[in-house]
Parts: C-alpha cells; sequence; structure tokens
C-alpha cells in the first residue's frame, strides 16, 4: 500500500537569540493509508515539531515530508495551505476552539475557509460525536469532554486524509479519555483515514495499529 | 460570522473605536459644515440686484459710515454706464442676542434687495421708525410684524418680514439709521450700483476707481469677504486635520491590540485552513465592520450635533451637502482601513507555530 505520509532525515532546529535547538535529528516515517500509528516520547522529544512539520505549519531545516507522494518543500504557500485544506485535519493540543463561535460555527470553519457550502455536513458531523443538540452552544458552555469532540469534528469535517492529533487527551480524565479515543476508533472505522497521534499515554498509543517511540528528536522503537 | 462574532465579543472596547470613528466623521461634517456660515454671510451680502459695490477708499474692506450719500450717488450716477446708485448706511444693532449688521436704504431701493414676493409677513419700508427683518432673525428671537424693538434710544416697528436671504437681516430706513446715529445729512457705508449694461461692468468699474473710490463687482468682493476667513479656514483645517489623526491612532492602537490578543486563535485558523490572504482579510472585515458602524454613528453624531448648535445658535449656518457626508464616510474607511492594514499584515505573516505556542 502507498505511504499517504512520507518524511525522509528529516531535521528541524529552532533558532532563537542566537541558541540553535534541535528539535529533530533525522526522522523517517511513512504512514500508510488508513493506519493508525501513534508517537510516544516524554516532553521536549520533538512529537509537537514533528506533527507541525506533517501538518505542514513549518518548515524542516533539512529532509523531506511528502503527502499523498508530493513533495511539499517545493511547493508554495498558497500551494501548501491548499494541500493542508484538502488533506489535512489536526486536532491541537488544548483544542484551541474559537471562543466566539458556536460548535456548529466552529465545525463549520474549515469549510468555509477552502470556499464551500457548508451544508449540513457541519451538524452531521457533531451528530457523530453526539453533540448534535449542543450545537448552538459556545465553548465556555460545554463540558472539556464536549470541546475535544467538538475539535474532533471540526478536524474531521473536511474528509481529510490524514488526521494529526497532538495529545487530543491530554486534558481529560481517563472516563472522558476512554470515549475520546472510542470515538476516534469508530471514526477512523468510518472513514479511513490515516491516523497520527501523539501522546504520552500508553493506554491511548496502544489504540493505534502501530506504536512508535521517541527520544531526542529521533525514533528509538518502531 | 466570526468578524461580527469577534467585535461583539468585546462590547466595550468596539464602542470606543465605533465612537472614535463617528466623533472623527462628525467632527469633520460639523466644523466644515460650520464654514460655511462664512460663505452664507458673503453671499448674503452680495445676493443684491446690482454689479458693483463702491467703498470709500480704504486699504481694508471695513464698516464705515462717512461719504455723504447724495453727493457720492450723484456723482456716480454721472459715469457713464451707471444706471442707479443704491446708498446702504450699515451699523451694528444688536438683536435676538446677537449683533447684527442693520442695511440703512431708502425705501425705494428695497426692490433691489429683494423683490415684493420675499416679504413673507407685513409690508416693505416706507419710512419713518421702523424696519423689517428676515424670517431666520425673526424666528431665533421670536419676532413678530407689529412687535417694537428699543435701540439707541428708539422704538422701532417691524413692518415685515422677509425670506432668509436678502443681503442683511435688519433693514431700517436709511434716514432712520442717520437720525438714530446724529448723522449730518444723509451718510453711506457703501453703495450698490446698478449697469445699463452688464457688459460694461469693467469700463465702469474703472471709470468709479479714477474717482478715487474702492471698486468692486459682486464676485470679487464675495471673495475678497470669503478670503478675509482664512485664517478661521485654517484653523479648523487643523482641528479637523488632528482629530482625523487621532482617530486613526485609536483603531491602529485598537486593531494591534486585538491581534494581540488573538495570537492563539490566528494559530488556530492557520492550522485549520486559513491563507495569509484570509487572515489579513478576517483582521480588515472586523476594522471595516467598525468603520462601518463608525461612520453610522457619525452621522447621527452629526445631525444631533448640528440640531444643537441651532438651537443654541440659531443665526449660526452649517450646511453640509449630501456629497459631504459620502466624503466623510470614504474618509473614515480608508482612514480605519489604513490604521488596520499594519497589524492585519502582521496577522497574516506570525508563524502558526508561535502562534500555537502563545500564551
Amino acid at each position: 500500500m502507498a505511504s499517504i505520509l512520507e518524511t525522509r532525515s528529516l531535521v528541524k532546529v529552532y533558532h532563537a537569540d542566537g541558541v540553535e535547538t534541535p528539535a529533530l535529528r533525522g526522522v523517517d516515517l511513512a504512514v500508510d493509508a488508513g493506519e493508525f500509528v501513534s508517537i510516544m516520547g516524554p516532553s521536549g522529544c520533538g512529537k509537537s515539531t514533528l506533527l507541525y512539520l506533517l501538518g505542514l505549519l513549518a518548515t524542516p531545516t533539512e529532509g523531506t515530508v511528502r503527502i499523498d507522494g508530493r513533495d511539499v518543500g517545493i511547493l508554495s504557500d498558497g500551494e501548501r495551505t491548499r494541500l493542508r485544506r484538502r488533506h489535512i485535519g489536526y486536532i491541537f493540543q488544548r483544542f484551541n476552539l474559537l471562543a466566539t463561535l458556536s460548535a456548529e460555527e466552529n465545525v463549520a470553519l474549515p469549510l468555509r475557509l477552502r470556499g464551500d457550502r457548508s451544508g449540513g455536513a457541519p451538524r452531521e458531523m457533531l451528530g457523530a460525536v453526539g453533540l448534535e443538540k449542543k450545537r448552538r452552544r459556545r465553548p465556555n458552555q460545554l463540558s472539556v469532554g464536549e470541546q475535544q469532540r467538538v475539535a474532533i469534528a471540526r478536524a474531521l469535517v473536511t474528509r481529510p486524509t490524514v488526521l494529526l492529533a497532538d495529545e487530543p487527551t491530554g486534558n481529560l480524565d481517563s472516563e472522558a479519555s476512554d470515549r475520546v479515543m472510542d470515538l476516534v476508533g469508530r471514526l477512523h472505522r468510518d472513514t479511513g483515514q490515516a491516523i497520527v497521534l501523539i501522546t504520552h499515554n500508553r493506554q491511548v498509543a496502544d489504540r493505534a495499529d502501530r506504536l512508535i517511540r521517541m527520544h531526542d528528536g529521533r525514533f528509538v522503537d518502531t | 460570522m466570526l468578524p461580527l462574532a469577534n467585535i461583539l465579543a468585546r462590547p466595550l472596547r468596539t464602542t470606543v473605536s465605533v465612537l472614535a470613528v463617528g466623533v472623527g466623521v462628525a467632527l469633520f461634517l460639523v466644523l466644515v459644515g460650520l464654514t460655511s456660515m462664512l460663505d452664507e454671510i458673503a453671499r448674503r451680502t452680495t445676493q443684491v440686484e446690482a454689479h458693483l459695490m463702491v467703498w470709500p477708499a480704504s486699504d481694508q474692506v471695513v464698516v464705515s459710515g462717512g461719504l455723504p450719500a447724495e453727493k457720492v450717488e450723484k456723482d456716480l450716477e454721472a459715469v457713464p454706464g451707471v444706471e442707479h446708485a443704491i446708498p446702504v448706511l450699515r451699523w451694528p444693532f444688536k438683536m435676538a442676542g446677537r449683533v447684527q449688521n442693520v442695511y440703512g436704504i431708502r425705501p425705494e431701493d428695497w426692490q433691489y434687495f429683494a423683490l415684493d414676493d420675499q416679504i413673507l409677513e407685513g409690508r416693505p419700508l416706507e419710512g419713518g421708525a421702523e424696519m423689517v427683518i428676515d424670517a431666520r432673525l425673526a424666528a431665533a428671537g421670536g419676532y413678530r410684524v407689529g412687535q417694537t424693538v428699543e435701540r439707541w434710544g428708539h422704538a422701532f416697528r417691524i413692518v415685515g418680514i422677509a425670506k432668509e436671504g436678502v443681503a442683511g437681516r435688519v433693514f431700517m430706513p436709511i434716514d432712520t439709521v442717520g437720525e438714530a446715529l446724529q448723522q449730518t445729512g444723509r451718510r453711506a457705508s457703501f453703495f450698490y450700483v446698478r449697469v445699463t449694461d452688464p457688459a460694461s461692468v469693467a469700463p465702469v468699474r474703472e471709470a468709479i476707481r479714477e474717482r478715487g473710490l474702492n471698486v468692486f463687482t459682486l464676485e470679487e468682493f464675495y471673495d475678497v469677504l470669503a478670503s478675509s476667513f482664512v485664517d478661521m479656514d485654517l484653523v479648523i483645517g487643523s482641528v479637523v486635520f488632528v482629530a482625523g489623526f487621532v482617530c486613526f491612532l485609536v483603531i491602529l492602537l485598537t486593531v494591534y491590540t486585538m491581534v494581540i490578543e488573538r495570537t492563539r486563535e490566528i494559530g488556530i485558523l492557520k492550522g485549520i485552513g486559513a491563507s495569509r490572504a484570509q487572515v489579513f482579510g478576517l483582521v480588515l472585515a472586523e476594522a471595516g465592520l467598525i468603520a462601518g458602524a463608525g461612520i453610522v454613528a457619525g452621522f447621527l453624531l452629526t445631525w444631533g450635533g448640528k440640531a444643537l448648535i441651532l438651537h443654541l445658535q440659531p443665526l449660526w449656518t452649517v450646511e453640509i451637502p449630501p456629497v459631504r457626508y459620502l466624503l466623510a464616510a470614504l474618509l473614515a474607511a480608508g482612514g480605519t482601513l489604513l490604521g488596520a492594514a499594519q497589524p492585519a499584515a502582521r496577522a497574516a505573516r506570525q508563524d502558526p507555530v508561535e502562534s500555537l505556542r502563545y500564551e
């Protein structure tokens, strides 16, 4: 099966006030279409940085990232944005819903940004995560677990090829965490997109098809 | 959706920003409108059925009461091309709490200042201790036909109310004014001159000038009068400029603060697919909404301000032609968007990763 997501010798070095901080030291990753991969590692090992590069939110210092066979390094800023809209769904750490919008409006946002008429898709997706009746509520009127489910709905509303999840259960208790991961698993089975999920939590990581351990900017166990 | 939601989420800041734009718009419209008061005075003075104004020889256009009216009238009417010379004795006269210029004229010359159908109530001057006032002064002071006004130790009866727009607001018989001022013989401050052929205005003017008098066409006098108020125009223009600049700075600071506050949100937007242009557009859209609301607020403040000014000073003029509202709206919108452009560009350029990490 062809890899939907691929990195080769990926290096990322941050520069700040004359200090260089290597975050990735040569990462090779291949994720097949429909595959669920989890990446575990301690804080500061480069997991989030890897996800930013996979999500085209940052550019590598060295190495390549390919999405659906396309080398994203040679793309213009506009092409990267279009590729991100079409292929990537992102669940941010801390959910990152827009506080001034309702749940439905938050879910509709990715569709609006790419110029699609949202139609019934946001409501349908909120239904899939069990929040249709709360679609008019603002984030501050939802529980932490509900906010995370809205974030999942937002990430999936565009039917992306790849879902990137940055610690999706990091702020949840164990019960809410299980519910969210059950949801992610169900949606993964229903929609079949590839998932790359980073986590500290072994129980969450074990839900994936493949577990990769990461340490100090490198994969140590794949 | 998002721009509107964002500005509604911060009602106090939005209100301040809207007011800043609104006050700027209102100041521009009202202050510039006030300059029309000066233009209105100049217009009224030159709205006479005549072609020239003749003043005593002087470096300045001043109110003076020195010309021997009958002699000068005779000299002027002896100039080839002059049809008629109309003496005017102009003097300060307080009515409705403000100093007016009373126009002392011969009753038979009323036809040159206003046709009879410009008398709205009562009759024109006939002679004696009487006056005709214009409708605006009548409304401002609550004056009525038949009422008497006591000034200079005399009682003057209002015999007519004329349509606004004649040369002055108060007319009396020239001899009545002279008598009240205890002048010897009929005096005139200046003359209006009618020529037989409008095409001969230039040579007639030269001929009068050779007699040692200051002569202006009505158009020239209008320009002289209007230009004598240029200092006030400068002051008003400066105030308007400063007001506009302050509004621009308020918007710049407001939008800059908005962008800083929403650093993380901008990272989210980029993370879920917003392009730089879309982020730029979203910030400008918020500024645009503030500009729109500010323009509406400005128009309301203008109407209220104008009404208040005219209530407090009914003889003032605040003229605001419709095209000036459009100009004010364009300036406000342009200034607001200009003030928002730099913060919007900053937002568009923000690194999404740094934005997402921003606390």
